[in-house]
């Protein structure tokens, strides 16, 4: 489960920031190429930076690679360092589950409602934002399936 | 008042840092936390999911993974190697020849990529050994190296001074870019005679120079490298296109270069984008939530506050700008640079820019700050970086690395306190 997801996730990175790439040089190009701007280019970008450093930042969740200090847990041993790795897996949960999930949630939700679409694409912004909650969950799974309890 | 406020964020934070909880979480508890107390909960939790979309919601800051991205395949090595080369042939006979070609590279390097953790790696990666081989000690070429290597965050272009850009409200990043030349430079030079000083002391071997014929055939192989600096800082100065457009185009002109040069194959290239994607991330969540905390300190009026306390303790502009670099430098040492810049921005902008300080001046000042803040631990990424480069501990490098942070404190009082040293050229090019 957990090696399909890393897969599923990965792969969608690539090719999102793949896209990234060849639609800001299309933007150029467009413009000083073929002598129209290209309308949708600006907007498209944003979006996929939304969605890339989101699920990104999932992904990098998921390889433990979020920057921290980490002297404190370095120090800790038996007991205590377990007590200090729940503490902190359970920050991140709650975290993730508070701001990402249930705040990302309310606020697609009241985008959607309002009708909100994005002033070229004429996409439901609320669609974009859908990767606070979605990426907030894959950091909970992440989170939850790599605590190991530890042996004392 | 909102004291209490101020202490639960203040609190709730180096808390939650302290016990190891990563910092980008941090930074959304306690702004969650600090919110909680004066509006209820799910509105809390839905605004701080708001800020976090709208921050990340900015075409400028688009160029971060684009210039990421273009450091990662100049990290293959070629386009290192040649930078180490031509450097060598041009400062390699000095005194301590190896840490000038280190902190000429390094330079050279940030000019092109923009990315301090990319210049450690790659041009540690080759200077260490050479280094070693000529009987420098390994903890000196690893402090040369990791000092040098934060040139590149304030020679442009410079990811950091886009955020910087984005935490001011719009200042021109084109302007921004411009004004760290001179600063930087100068960082260099302040490194090189620290490094000159200790080789000459330890009777370090003086390289040889190369005979003008080679010195032109290292520049002829540098020069595809070095005219990328010329496009992108070129473009954007001219006006022909915006910061991430350049950082777009780098990325093509990587790509090709290092297709010519045969480094990187087809094949290497996903691994190449989900690395560039992990390092994105890790600081668009960073940024996400700090525009959250940036939010909150508003919502509690925070900035205003300080910057009142600060202007009724001392009148003194000079002061006031010691006392603003010196809590900049102690936020480094704790802060990784994205969070500090976007979090620091309001609140001391206003104060300075009170006093008349130019914003743009003020944004290479703060930058130059937080980059000490990187090669200290424990939160010093580049200092990881270049430790783990060297294979060295972090305890051994740190003693050669104090008469260089001496040296860089040296240049950042001067880069405060004379304006011109940031604002000149810009001028010239007319912002």
């Amino acid at each position: 489960m957990r090696n399909s997801i890393d897969k599923v996730l990965s792969w969608g990175l690539v090719v999102l920031m793949s896209v990234m790439v060849i639609n800001v040089l299309w933007q150029v190009a467009s413009r000083y190429l073929l002598g129209s701007p290209s309308l949708f280019t600006d907007e498209l970008a944003s979006f996929l930076l939304i969605w890339v450093g989101l699920f990104g930042a999932a992904y990098a969740a998921g390889q433990k690679a979020h920057l921290a200090i980490d002297i404190l847990p370095n120090k800790l041993t038996g007991r205590k360092k377990h007590i200090l790795n729940v503490t902190i897996s359970v920050l991140s949960v709650l975290f993730a589950l508070t701001v990402m999930v249930i705040g990302g949630m309310r606020l697609v939700y009241l985008t959607l409602s309002l009708e909100q679409l994005s002033a070229t694409l004429r996409v439901p912004l609320g669609y974009v934002y859908l990767a606070i909650p979605l990426s907030g969950l894959l950091i909970i799974y992440y989170t939850i399936v790599d605590f190991k309890p530890q042996e004392k | 008042m909102s004291l209490t406020e101020i202490l639960i964020l203040v609190l709730s934070f180096v808390v939650l840092l302290g016990i190891g909880l990563p910092i980008a979480y941090c930074i959304g508890l306690s702004s969650l936390l600090t919110l909680v107390v004066s509006m209820p909960s799910l509105t809390a939790f839905t605004t701080l999911a708001q800020r976090m979309a709208t921050g990340l919601d900015s075409f400028a800051l688009l160029a971060i993974p684009f210039f990421v991205l273009s450091g990662q395949l100049m990290n293959s090595g070629g386009i290192a190697r040649r930078l180490v080369d031509f450097a060598k042939a041009i400062v390699g006979g000095l005194p301590g020849g190896l840490a000038f070609v280190n902190i000429v590279a390094s330079m050279l390097f940030g000019a092109i990529s923009g990315s301090a953790a990319a210049a450690a790696s790659a041009i540690g990666g080759f200077m260490g050994p050479r280094m070693e081989k000529e009987g420098y000690e390994k903890s000196f070429g690893a402090a040369v190296n990791i000092t040098s290597a934060t040139t590149g965050l304030v020679i442009p272009p410079s990811n950091i001074l886009i955020v910087f850009s984005l935490a001011s409200g719009g200042v021109s990043i084109a302007a921004l870019f411009i004004a760290g030349y001179v600063p930087g430079i100068l960082m260099g030079l302040a490194l090189m005679m620290v490094s000159m000083t200790i080789a000459i002391r330890r009777k370090y071997k003086r390289g040889s120079w190369e005979s003008i014929g080679e010195t032109f055939r290292k520049f002829w192989a540098a020069f595809p490298s070095l005219l990328l600096l010329v496009i992108v800082i070129g473009g954007i100065v001219a006006g022909i296109f915006t910061a991430t457009e350049a950082s777009a185009i780098a990325v093509l002109y990587t790509l090709v270069l290092a297709f010519i040069y045969k480094e990187v194959k087809v094949a290497d290239l996903p691994k190449i984008l989900l690395n560039t994607v992990s390092t994105t991330s890790i600081v668009m969540l960073l940024i996400g939530t700090s525009m959250g905390m940036s939010w909150v300190m508003s919502y509690e009026n925070i900035p205003q506050e300080v910057s009142q306390s600060l202007i009724t303790l001392t009148d003194n502009p000079i002061v006031i700008l010691l006392i603003i670099n010196l809590i900049l430098l102690f936020v480094g040492i704790f802060m990784d640079m994205t969070p500090a810049v976007l979090i620091f921005t309001p609140i001391f902008l206003p104060v300075v820019t009170k006093l008349g300080m130019d914003p743009v001046h003020f944004g290479i000042v703060m930058v130059m700050n937080l980059c000490i803040g990187l090669c200290t631990p424990p939160v010093g990424s580049v200092l990881f970086i270049g430790c783990g480069v060297a294979k060295i501990s972090i305890e051994k490098v740190l003693k050669p690395l104090i008469p260089m942070f001496i040296a860089l404190l040296v240049v950042l009082m001067l880069v405060t306190y004379i304006p011109e040293l940031s604002l000149w050229l810009p001028g010239v090019f007319g912002f």
